[in-house]
């Protein structure tokens, strides 16, 4: 073809002349990164330093006479609100995890069983699932609010009151609270974990479960001795996942409790947002977010340590 | 027992399971589109009136007759569109970087992207709040684009990239050898030929675009700018026992787009996020 030889020679003439900058430019994949960089320099790496450098100051949202002090990083440590803060992250972050995995293993297991057998509705199933995960933070929220509230409108207590059962508690009483919280909280992640395990299942060799059946071995012991083994991977990587997306949520727990009754539900990410933006602490707020950030990148190293090696094999 | 009578037992036992899970997961929607139909009067009768006696469209007609509450909508869907569009610009060439050359550092580089997307953003929000006050990107779109920007562009790098894995890159070498230049190639050749992937990471990015409330929270004071995610919880702090039929209907405007938006393309979807699941 005339065009395309024509476009060769110019491309050979224009290799004599050597590479304009362009060419050389779009030629080192660093160039085409610079974008993301960019953006995750500005919005990310600068404000981490700076994070970093208010959580030695005295800074405050209002008012610009900052100097550098130890003091509000010991006032924070010193604070005794801390520790309880910090337990009932673990607890909200340790409930929802466990809710959320042995929920979506259980759908996932379900949903695979249920396409063997060729049973019907096993899309529609992860599909409402699905659905849940796609519910905005706030308003899961403030419909589990319109489900456990004490009001008359209050879904789960007027059933009780219905079958006369005494009504529960549900956000008003602290130790209830966690509970309600927890369970909208599973009910909007465990998508998420049904997702990764379904994938996981339909990785595992069919054979393995053929095998076992030869031998005579029950549902259980399959479950037992081929899917948990084999699925250990993926639990793990899910775990830190759900982990660091449990650590960081603060939408559903402000619309749905508010960190109340009292600080029975009040978790390190609202506390953080508590203390800059209605105690105007930048520098406590800044030590508090060094301490999410220390958290997060422990757990996202545990994380990176457990992926498979993949450049090897490219 | 046969085995044939085992596995009957196994099915009945697999739909009873499926049906608890499904109840769990249908309640709450179920309840919030009983509450939104109630008149005032009926949602004080509880759970007796799951099924309205007298169903009503009212609250549905009062939110979407605001012109405020529309321009929430509207604001919601501008915000999670531009930050979705711009995201993937920012990411596509990052994606064509690391699909198609090789060098040293690549898969560290790649995972310290993905790191950034295990930073909560009220952690870069804390200074940045600041920031954008003296930059005068407080109260702005832009300034909210910009961030939600930055927030998903992890996310959509390693999409953008898997959709360009996928493509034969005999049509790229196609391109450079009729003397087409690299971005050329990129822009005519791969972006076109990754449009589905594009589309799929596009959406997606929007719904969770759609769900951010701590960014526009922050960043913008002025009503007319909320997006819908905040001006709800902004209304359910005023409203009260006799607007509950009223918040009820709200939230379900407000999650209905998203849902809808979910159901159009979940295979899509899907098989994006198992495709990021199964390979890290």
């Amino acid at each position: 073809m005339p065009t395309t030889t024509a476009a060769a020679i110019g491309a050979a003439q224009r290799r004599v002349a050597g590479p304009s900058l362009a060419r050389r430019l779009e030629a080192n994949p660093f160039t085409w990164l610079v974008p993301v960089a960019v953006m995750l320099g500005v919005f990310y790496l600068y404000p981490i330093l700076d994070v970093f450098r208010l959580g030695l100051t005295n800074a405050s949202l209002v008012g610009n006479d900052e100097r550098y002090t130890l003091v509000t990083l010991r006032a924070m440590f010193e604070n005794p609100a801390l520790l309880d803060i910090l337990k009932t992250t673990f607890v909200f972050t340790f409930a929802s995890v466990i809710g959320q995995q042995v929920l979506g293993l259980a759908i996932a297991l379900i949903v695979m069983r249920g396409e063997r057998r060729k049973l019907k509705g096993m899309v529609a199933l992860r599909t409402l699932v699905l659905i849940a995960w796609v519910i905005p933070g706030i308003a899961n929220g403030l419909i589990w609010q319109m489900l456990f509230s004490e009001a008359p409108f209050g879904a789960i207590n007027s059933v009780l009151r219905m079958i006369h059962i005494p009504p529960v508690a549900w956000l008003s009483d602290p130790n209830i609270a966690m509970l309600s919280a927890v369970i909208s909280n599973v009910w909007r992640g465990t998508a998420f974990s049904m997702i990764v395990f379904y994938a996981a299942l339909k990785a595992i060799d069919p054979t393995l479960y053929e095998a076992a059946s030869v031998d005579g071995a029950s549902g259980s012991q399959k479950l037992r001795f081929i899917t948990l083994p084999q699925l250990r991977a993926a639990i793990l990587v899910n775990s830190i996942l759900v982990t660091i997306q449990t650590l960081n949520t603060f939408d559903a727990i402000i619309s749905l409790t508010g960190g109340g009754p009292g600080r029975a539900t009040e978790v390190l990410s609202l506390f953080t947002f508590n203390t800059v933006f209605r105690n105007y602490d930048l520098a406590g707020g800044s030590v508090l977010s060094v301490l999410m950030l220390v958290i997060s990148l422990v757990l996202a190293l545990g994380y990176a340590s457990l992926l498979p090696r993949r450049e090897a094999s490219e | 027992m046969t085995l044939e009578a085992r596995e009957k037992w196994g099915d009945a036992l697999t739909y009873l399971t499926a049906i608890l899970i499904a109840a769990f997961f249908l309640t709450p929607l179920a309840w919030l589109l009983s509450l939104s139909l109630r008149t005032r009067q009926e949602v004080f009768l509880g759970a007796s009136r799951f099924i309205p006696k007298r169903p009503t469209l009212d609250n549905f007609a009062q939110i979407l007759s605001d012109p405020t509450f529309l321009l929430y909508l509207w604001n919601g869907l501008k915000l999670s569109a531009l930050g979705g569009l711009g995201c993937l610009l920012v990411a596509a060439p990052a994606a064509y970087a690391f699909s198609r050359f090789w060098f040293s550092g690549k898969s560290a580089l790649m995972m310290t992207i993905l790191a950034f997307q295990m930073i909560s953003p009220l952690v870069i929000l804390v200074p940045l709040y600041r920031y954008m006050s003296a930059l005068g990107l407080l109260n702005s779109h832009f300034g909210v684009t910009m961030v939600y920007i930055a927030v998903s562009v992890p996310m959509c790098t390693w999409l953008v990239k898997s959709a360009i894995d996928n493509i034969p890159k005999s049509l790229e070498e196609a391109a450079a050898i009729d003397g087409c230049s690299r971005f050329g190639t990129f822009w005519r050749i791969t972006l076109p030929l990754a449009a589905p992937g594009l589309a799929s990471a596009f959406i997606l990015i929007v719904i969770l675009n759609w769900s951010q409330f701590l960014i526009p929270f922050l960043l913008l004071n002025k009503d007319a700018q909320l997006p819908i995610s905040v001006a709800i919880f902004n209304f359910s702090g005023t409203s009260n026992a006799s607007t509950t039929q009223v918040l009820a209907a709200a939230c379900l405007v407000a999650v209905v787009p998203a849902i809808v938006a979910f159901l159009l393309l979940q295979r899509m979807i899907v098989g994006a996020l198992t495709a990021g699941a199964v390979k890290g």
